[in-house]
């Protein structure tokens, strides 16, 4: 297990130096000059070529650009991912300092969808075909059909400006946090519960199940211990990917409720070019999505201990 | 927030009990919400060139100089200043007994140092280097005087250090470049408190200060105990903010949201404009069809500026007719008759121009255009960065003359590249300021250069000229006729296309919000005299 677990952290060093490499390249062939992009935003003043050539030095754009990629492969080895040329701030510490609230997004996001999907699954499976199983699989289809974007709006009308519940923006307090991880756990909820709801139909049916009630287990322990239990895993795989989902998908959650999060962080730092914050947050990024990949992964034996790596 | 007091228990059903009931707002707390774009990336104006920074570092310092409501420079921490007869020399004399929220003298050392920090290449300042030009010396005359001197003359000095921060040294030397945004020192009223990056700033009271700004009425700390500036993402949520009581003040309201306090006795609303080029379009004249003189005209006598405002903003928008808005000190109030919406007029122009109609098609041809293949459609684009409404709506104007135009909004780093490839026909370009130096800065032949700001392409000795004299002659009304000089000439030569001048809207309740005074320019404000009622 530890030999699996190490091999597959060391297969995250090449995809994450080709991930950094895209990124670093799709940064320099998209169009506009940081500094150039600095001094334009600026109102009033005339730009000198010798005031631009002067920033661009200090920003070290004037470097060939196998250096400027040379100096950030050796600093993120040491968890230096340089300097945003826009913020002129550290970018691992512009990350941390992001990541935070993005991380209480996503989970409290990712346990309501469970909270909501998974019953609603259950609900479904347990009467195929009956009005239950209508009315669950109709809200699935809606939750997972609606957009995010239209989704918050709705609940800010309805919580915050028609009943007052909850504050329609911010990341100062707890509750500031109910709208927008409901906004998220909705539309990841639907497609929760469709996969709960055919996956536990596929388990329900198989010998085991019958031979358990052939036993005369009691339902309830049929469905929630053998049925739930067996029809988790592939609900697990969809977990992972829906939590990487909406780590670097929670931007436009972030923009309608005003939280601070990494998503804003890199949509800003692309529409500036600010090379190292952009190629800063993706590798960081695409670190977690692989590390909670690996994790799920890992979950697998723990839900199945018919699989077992590394031997 | 006290509305969300029940809120935090249903969390904590839902969280495991990780909620805690939210804390009411105390009296002489002000928030202000405003859009989330408009968020600085640095809050030392010494570093960052954007407007909303140094409007900010105005609540944790004063300025030497203040622009008031009225639109004229008062003193600040400088009590007088003279200036050389030829515009070289500055001299500004400083008020007595100021100090630093960390205890530390404010005097001519310390703007010494400051106005070193600037200029110091490390420091990397995007626009307040540039604005205070290169000076040749800082002298310390005596702790109460400084003397800036200059090579050639500097006559927007004023402009440019009414924005200007001026810190204590002690605290500059404490913290390094990238620490010193979150340890701001100054003279004003308000020490910054935090600043959450995306989400707000607070600032909260300095006891220490003596109302050195005199846009303050009462002398001593401000009553407001606290001052938070919270950046709103969603606009339909800004919009609303005042009205649930999120917010005291809504500043940069969304169009959509005015109707929602404009007029009703328990809100007051505010529109003001900001003097500069307005929302124009800079016309690249480097290629066909906009190389010709007559095509030109033909745009701007089809453009009906009074109509757009009306169809799309309700009249809500300031006019900004020729190349300085309507606002602008140094406007030229002939501008608006140059070129009175005429399509019958563009039709012939267009006509004698080349671009003609051919029956059954609605968009015009070449018809033996110097350099355009016979047959080719007139076609222009129109790149902004926003309000690409304003281009739908000139876009039908101009189909009416058979001209075919394609609004396309781009980011801002796709509009600077375009710029410097010159791949643009109709292209947004804006400053903003009421000193007339912005209309040498856009138009001045000088300035066509890589980073530059003239993209037209226009070239003309005697514009020109005029427009030099924006830049060394010191009296501010001969300045103003050389703009107004200019003006004309631009507007001769049809070089750009004004369209609209888009206003600040600010919103709060009346009841609850006093003494809230904006500036002459719509994006400045003081919270000095600011009281707030429960």
């Amino acid at each position: 297990m530890a030999r699996y677990v190490l091999g597959r952290v060391a297969q995250l060093i090449p995809v994450l130096l080709l991930v950094s490499a895209l990124v670093f390249a799709i940064m320099h062939i998209v169009p506009g000059d940081p500094a150039e992009l600095m001094l334009a935003g600026a109102e009033g003043g005339a730009i000198t070529p010798q005031r631009l050539a002067e920033l661009r030095q200090q920003m070290g754009l004037d470097e060939p650009l196998l250096v400027q990629y040379g100096r950030f492969v050796a600093g993120a080895v040491t968890g230096d991912l340089g300097q945003s040329v826009r913020y002129r701030v550290p970018v691992t510490g512009l990350i941390l300092e992001r990541f935070t609230p993005t991380l209480q997004l996503s989970l409290a996001g990712l346990a309501l969808s469970v909270l909501i999907g998974v019953p609603l699954g259950i609900a479904a499976a347990i009467r195929p075909n009956s009005w239950l199983d209508l009315l669950a699989m109709g809200a699935a289809s809606l939750g997972a059909a609606m957009p995010i974007y239209w989704v918050g709006l709705v609940l800010i009308l309805l919580f915050s400006f028609q009943l007052g519940w909850f504050p329609p923006a911010g990341a100062d307090s707890p509750a500031a946090l109910v709208l927008p991880a409901l906004t998220l756990a909705l539309v990841s909820a639907g497609m929760l519960a469709r996969l709960v709801r055919s996956s536990m139909i596929e388990i329900l049916s198989e010998d085991f199940i019958r031979a358990a009630r052939a036993k005369g287990i009691g339902e309830r322990l049929v469905v929630w211990r053998h049925g739930l239990n067996n029809a988790m895993i592939p609900v697990v795989t969809m977990l992972g990917l829906q939590f990487g989902a909406m780590l670097a998908g929670a931007v436009v959650t972030e923009i309608v409720f005003s939280r601070p999060g990494i998503g804003r962080l890199v949509v800003t730092a692309i529409l500036q070019k600010d090379y190292p914050l952009v190629q800063g947050c993706i590798v960081f990024l695409a670190s977690v999505y692989l590390l909670v990949n690996l994790a799920v992964d890992i979950a697998y034996a723990w839900l199945d201990p018919r699989i077992r790596y590394g031997t | 927030m006290r509305r969300y007091r029940y809120a935090a228990p249903l969390l904590a059903c839902l969280l495991a009990g990780i909620a805690r009931p939210t804390l009411a707002r105390a009296d002489g707390n002000l928030t202000i919400a405003m859009p989330a774009d408009q968020e600085p990336a640095s809050i030392d104006g010494q570093i960052d060139p954007y407007q909303l920074t140094w409007l900010l570092d105005s609540f944790v310092t004063d300025p030497l100089v203040v622009l008031d409501p009225s639109g004229h420079y008062v003193p600040g921490l400088a009590t007088s200043w003279d200036v050389s007869p030829d515009a070289r020399i500055w001299t500004f004399h400083l008020r007595d007994g100021v100090t630093f929220q960390d205890g530390t003298r404010f005097d001519a050392a310390a703007i010494k140092t400051n106005l070193e920090r600037i200029a110091d290449p490390k420091t990397a300042s995007a626009q307040l280097k540039n604005d205070l030009g290169p000076y040749t010396s800082v002298e310390v005359v005596d702790p109460l005087t400084v003397r800036i001197t200059y090579a050639t003359p500097w006559v927007t000095l004023l402009e440019a250090i009414r924005r200007a921060p001026f810190w204590s040294p002690a605290a500059l030397a404490k913290y390094s470049l990238a620490d010193f945004q979150q340890h701001l020192v100054g003279t004003g009223p308000f020490r910054l408190g935090a600043w959450q990056r995306n989400d707000r700033i607070i600032f909260t009271r300095w006891d220490g200060y003596r109302g050195w700004n005199p846009v303050q009425t009462a002398k001593g700390p401000v009553s407001l105990s606290s001052l938070t500036i919270r950046f709103i993402g969603e606009a339909a949520v800004l919009g609303r903010m005042v009205e649930t009581g999120d917010a005291d003040i809504a500043y940069m309201l969304p169009q959509d949201a005015i109707e929602d306090y404009k007029g009703k006795p328990a809100y007051s609303f505010i529109i003001r404009d900001q003097s500069g080029t307005g929302l124009q379009m800079v016309m690249n004249l480097r290629h066909p069809p906009l190389n010709d003189l007559r095509v030109r005209q033909a745009l701007l006598y089809a453009n009906d500026e009074n109509l757009v405002n009306d169809v799309v903003y309700d009249g809500n928008y300031a006019k900004s007719e020729g190349p300085l808005s309507n606002n602008h000190p140094c406007h030229w109030s002939g501008a608006g008759g140059v070129y009175p919406p005429d399509p019958a007029r563009a039709a012939a122009l267009l006509d004698q121009a080349g671009w003609k109609l051919v029956p059954g098609q609605p968009i015009r041809q070449a018809v033996g255009v110097p350099g355009v293949t016979d047959g080719t459609p007139l076609r222009l684009r129109w790149t902004v960065l926003h309000h690409k409404e304003i281009g739908e709506a000139v876009q039908q104007q101009f189909r009416k003359i058979g001209v075919d135009l394609r609004v396309e909004v781009v980011p801002g780093p796709v509009q600077i590249d375009r710029v410097g490839r010159r791949d643009f026909d109709l292209i947004y370009e804006r400053q903003r300021s009421p000193d007339p130096y912005i209309l040498d800065q856009i138009w001045n032949s000088r300035w066509d250069q890589p980073g530059g700001w003239a993209w037209t392409g226009f070239k003309d000795p005697q514009l020109d000229a005029v427009l030099d004299t924006l830049r060394t002659e010191p009296s501010f009304a001969k300045r103003c006729d050389a703009a107004k000089t200019a003006q004309q000439m631009i507007l001769q030569n049809a070089l750009q296309l004004s369209t609209l001048s888009d206003p600040v809207f600010v919103a709060f309740r009346t009841a609850r919000v006093s003494g809230f005074d904006m500036g002459s320019e719509g994006n400045w404000f003081f919270v000095n005299n600011v009281k707030v009622t429960q």
